[in-house]
C-alpha cells in the first residue's frame, strides 16, 4: 500500500520537519539529563588513611574519643571536617575504631565510664562498649572504621 | 488509538483548531530571510532550556559563582556543552534579533497593519540587550567584573539622572555581592517574564493579521 502512494512534498516536508525536531531536541534532552543526574551518580568520595593519634594515647579498656581533620570536597567547595572516633583496645595491639555518630538519627554518643555504656542523648539509644545495641531506637552497632597500625600510629579509613 | 486519542481531546480542548491557525495558517509566497524570527524564537527556547539547567549548580555570590561556572564548565557532565550553548545562544540572540528587525525595515513590514508588532519587537530587542548585559556579569571572572564597572559607568554619565541610575544598577556607590545579585534576578526572573509575555503578544499578531509578503517595485 504504502510503496504505490508516492510521498508528496508537503508530507515529506511534514516528516522532515519532526525528524530534525526530534533530533535536536534529543540532541539536548540526552546531555541535559546527563547533566542534572552528574553529581548524584558519582561514585562514594574517595577515602583516606586519616592520622588519628599515637597508639601509646589510647587507655586500655577504656573507649577513648579522638578527633581528627579532613578537607572534604563538595561540589566546588572544599572545607575541613572534624572527623571522631571512639577508638577501644584491650591489649594495646587490637584496635577497633568506632564512629561517636548515633546509628539512629545522628547525634553524637557520649561515653558514660560509670555505666560502662555509650549514650546518645537525643532518643536515649545506648550501646555496649563494642557498639552494639543495648537499648532505644538504634537500628545497628556504631558504625566501624577499618584501622590500621603503622610505626606506632593509629590510622583510620575515611573521608 | 492515536487518532482516536486526538480525537478524544480535540472534542474537549478544540486543539486542532489551535494548531491550524498556528502551523497550517496560508502565507504569502516568501523567501529565506522571512525564517529570521522562527530562528531567533527557537534559540530564545534553547536559552531558556539552558539557562535553567545552569541554574541548578550557579550559585550567585561572589565567594561562589566563579568557583560554580567552573565547576559546571569542568567537573558536571556535558556541563560544558549547556555552558557553551548557553554562552553562544546569547550572542547569536542579538544577532538574530538585529537580523530580523533589518528584514523587517528593509521590507517596509512595520507598517499599517503591523505597527504593535513591531512596538512589541522593538522592546524585544530592548529585552535581549538587558539580558546579554545581565547575563555578562555572572561568571564573576575579571572579564564580567570590569565590563559591568565599565557598563554601569556609562549609564552613570547620563546629566541629572545619571548618577541616581548608576546606583541603581550597582545596588550602591561599588560593584560588590548586591550587584551580582540583583543582575541575577533580574536576569532569571525579570527578564524572561518579560521575554515571554511580549513573545505571547508579537506571535499572536504575527498569527492574526499574518505575514506581510515580499514588496514589489511596480506597486
Amino acid at each position: 500500500m504504502i510503496e504505490d502512494k508516492p510521498v508528496n512534498r508537503r508530507d515529506f516536508l511534514g516528516i522532515a520537519t519532526w525528524a530534525i525536531g526530534g533530533l535536536i531536541s534529543l540532541g539536548l534532552a540526552i546531555p541535559a539529563v546527563a547533566y542534572v543526574l552528574g553529581p548524584a551518580l558519582q561514585g562514594n568520595k574517595s577515602q583516606n588513611w586519616i592520622r588519628l593519634s599515637s597508639t601509646s594515647k589510647v587507655e586500655i579498656g577504656t573507649p577513648t574519643l579522638f578527633k581528627a581533620k579532613v578537607e572534604r570536597k563538595t561540589g566546588w567547595i572544599t572545607s575541613e571536617e572534624e572527623i571522631a572516633a571512639f577508638v577501644l583496645t584491650e591489649n594495646g595491639r587490637d584496635f577497633i575504631a568506632m564512629s561517636n555518630i548515633c546509628t539512629h538519627l545522628g547525634c553524637r554518643v557520649r561515653w558514660l565510664n560509670d555505666r560502662q555504656q555509650f549514650l546518645s542523648p537525643c532518643h536515649n539509644g545506648v550501646f555496649d562498649k563494642q557498639g552494639a545495641v543495648v537499648s532505644g531506637p538504634p537500628p545497628r552497632p556504631l558504625d566501624r572504621y577499618e584501622v590500621k597500625v603503622e610505626d606506632d600510629q593509629l590510622y583510620i579509613l575515611g573521608g | 488509538m492515536g487518532a482516536q486519542l486526538g480525537n478524544w481531546l480535540d472534542e474537549r480542548l478544540g486543539w486542532r483548531r489551535v494548531w491550524e491557525a498556528i502551523f497550517l495558517r496560508k502565507i504569502p509566497k516568501v523567501n529565506w530571510l522571512y525564517t529570521l524570527g522562527s530562528a531567533t524564537l527557537f534559540v530564545a527556547l534553547l536559552q531558556i532550556v539552558t539557562g535553567i539547567l545552569l541554574t541548578i549548580y550557579y550559585v550567585p555570590t561572589p565567594d561562589h559563582a566563579y568557583d560554580s561556572v567552573q565547576y559546571i564548565t569542568t567537573q558536571v557532565p556535558a556541563g560544558w556543552l549547556i555552558r557553551g550553548l548557553h554562552h553562544w545562544g546569547a550572542s547569536a540572540m542579538v544577532a538574530l534579533t538585529g537580523l530580523h528587525m533589518v528584514r523587517v525595515i528593509l521590507y517596509g513590514a512595520y507598517k499599517y497593519p503591523r505597527e504593535v508588532t513591531w512596538f512589541t519587537g522593538v522592546f524585544l530587542l530592548l529585552v535581549v540587550t538587558a539580558f546579554g548585559f545581565t547575563g555578562y556579569l555572572l561568571p564573576w571572572d575579571q572579564k564580567a567584573y570590569w565590563a559591568t564597572t565599565v557598563g554601569t559607568r556609562i549609564a552613570g554619565v547620563a546629566p541629572v539622572v545619571g548618577e541616581g541610575i548608576l546606583r541603581i544598577m550597582r545596588g550602591g556607590e561599588e560593584l560588590t555581592a548586591i550587584t551580582l545579585a540583583r543582575f541575577f534576578g533580574v536576569h532569571v526572573w525579570v527578564l524572561p517574564a518579560a521575554l515571554l509575555l511580549l513573545i505571547i503578544v508579537h506571535m499572536y499578531l504575527v498569527i492574526r493579521i499574518g505575514i506581510s509578503a515580499v514588496p514589489k517595485s511596480e506597486e
